[in-house]
């Protein structure tokens, strides 16, 4: 079921084209995020060249195989491509004019990217937006009583999205309708 | 249609549940295999904050630094000898001074950042690192620094019966050595780096700060690959 929906979706070249557009800027935005600064100070430098502006960020996209683990890889790029999946669908769904749309598949898929995105960061040494989120509330320790140091956080995001992306591909086949 | 609603109402609490399952579970596993961990807490955590690079202790005689002391760049990089990131982050170093600290273009400064909520051994190992170069100066500062991060696997699982061992490896007096590490001789060295460490942004390792020689500065943050490290010593050489 959700293979045919997906189906049904991506035959539409703009779909597909929204969910690669999404994925890429998830994944984009979740390897720079640490080093946003350090971006926004290059593109704001005038003495810098632009092809150095254009290199620097492009090469910070290799953190992701030196500044991830396997396991926050394979889940941020797994958070990515279903956030794209997630979005496009929902956005085919509405304006098909679906009407129920019911806050329960939405929901869901919103609980699984915020997840996902706490998740996001050097799992092993002080996931960065998750360490911030936590000390802000003084509770810091938390992280050394989970096993994978806030990655928990990362996989309950791909669950959830998951989640999301099945209960969205139940609606596109089996609208809720008043039967006749 | 009932049971389709039905099936909606329950997605919230279900996703709510799974999570609570998920880190309920974590905290129990992680009870069963780290029972001691809490105890081990050191006082100190690291406050997150927004940081000012301009709040980085001044580079001083006081700093460790490897290549030479009067280098147009300056990295100055903030590590947890326990984080596989800083390991990974050490050989590029290395690669980098291997390419521009033979001709003085740039220079490596280490300070002491460990996480100790994430890893309690990561302090001691600090403290041994900083034993090594007041027993033996700054170069052996350097060779026990990379025989640690050579030999530890990261993530709180170097045995600390290796310490002396690496001591005795780099040539340092082990008694003299052991009696240094119990000490507490650096104890404020080692919370001072870290204390500065957070107060310019770091709130996670390795971090690092690029100084160019107008006092310019870049953060980078993670163990980031040896291209992007190349590309901004570039940009920090050329600045005017």
């Amino acid at each position: 079921m959700v293979f045919q929906a997906l189906q049904k979706v991506f035959r539409r070249p703009q779909y597909a084209l929204l969910a690669f557009v999404t994925s890429v800027t998830v994944f984009v935005f979740a390897v720079w995020f640490p080093n946003l600064p350090l971006i926004v100070r290059i593109m704001g430098h005038s003495d810098i060249l632009f092809s150095q502006k254009f290199d620097l960020p492009i090469s910070l996209l290799g953190s992701i195989v030196t500044n991830f683990t396997l396991l926050s890889a394979s889940y941020t790029i797994a958070i990515a491509i279903l956030f794209g999946i997630n979005l496009s669908m929902l956005v085919y769904f509405l304006r098909r004019r679906v009407a129920e749309v019911k806050q329960g598949g939405i929901a869901t898929g919103i609980f699984g990217i915020t997840s996902g995105v706490v998740g996001i960061g050097c799992a092993a040494c002080g996931s960065f937006l998750l360490t911030s989120i936590l000390s802000l509330v003084g509770a810091s320790w938390i992280l050394s009583f989970l096993p994978l140091r806030g990655a928990e956080f990362g996989i309950l995001g791909v669950i959830l999205l998951s989640t999301s992306l099945y209960t969205t591909a139940k609606k596109i086949q089996n609208p809720v309708i008043c039967k006749i | 249609m009932e049971t389709e609603l039905k099936k909606e109402r329950i997605s919230i609490p279900t996703a709510i549940i799974l999570a609570g399952v998920l880190i309920a579970g974590a905290v129990i596993w992680s009870n069963k295999s780290n029972a001691n961990l809490a105890q081990k807490q050191q006082p100190q955590q690291v406050a997150q904050q927004t940081g000012d690079l301009e709040q980085m202790a001044k580079i001083s005689a006081s700093d460790h630094i490897r290549g030479n002391p009067d280098a147009p760049v300056k990295i100055v990089e903030y590590s947890d000898p326990e984080c596989p990131f800083c390991k990974r982050f050490h050989d590029t170093m290395k690669q980098v001074m291997d390419e521009y600290g033979k001709d003085g273009k740039v220079a490596w400064v280490y300070r002491n950042f460990p996480l100790d909520q994430l890893h309690p051994k990561a302090r001691n190992e600090s403290v041994a690192i900083e034993c090594a170069g007041d027993l033996g100066g700054n170069d052996k500062f350097w060779s026990y620094a990379d025989r640690l991060y050579e030999v530890t696997p990261s993530n709180n699982g170097l045995d600390p019966a290796e310490l002396p061992k690496i001591a005795q490896y780099v040539g340092l007096d082990v008694s003299k050595f052991n009696s240094c590490l119990t000490s507490g001789k650096f104890d404020k060295h080692i919370e001072d780096d870290v204390q500065n460490a957070a107060a310019t942004g770091g709130n996670g390792t390795p971090w690092s700060i690029v100084v160019d020689k107008n006092g310019k500065k870049y953060p980078l943050s993670g163990a980031q690959p040896y291209a992007s490290v190349k590309q901004l010593i570039d940009i920090a050489l050329q600045s005017k």
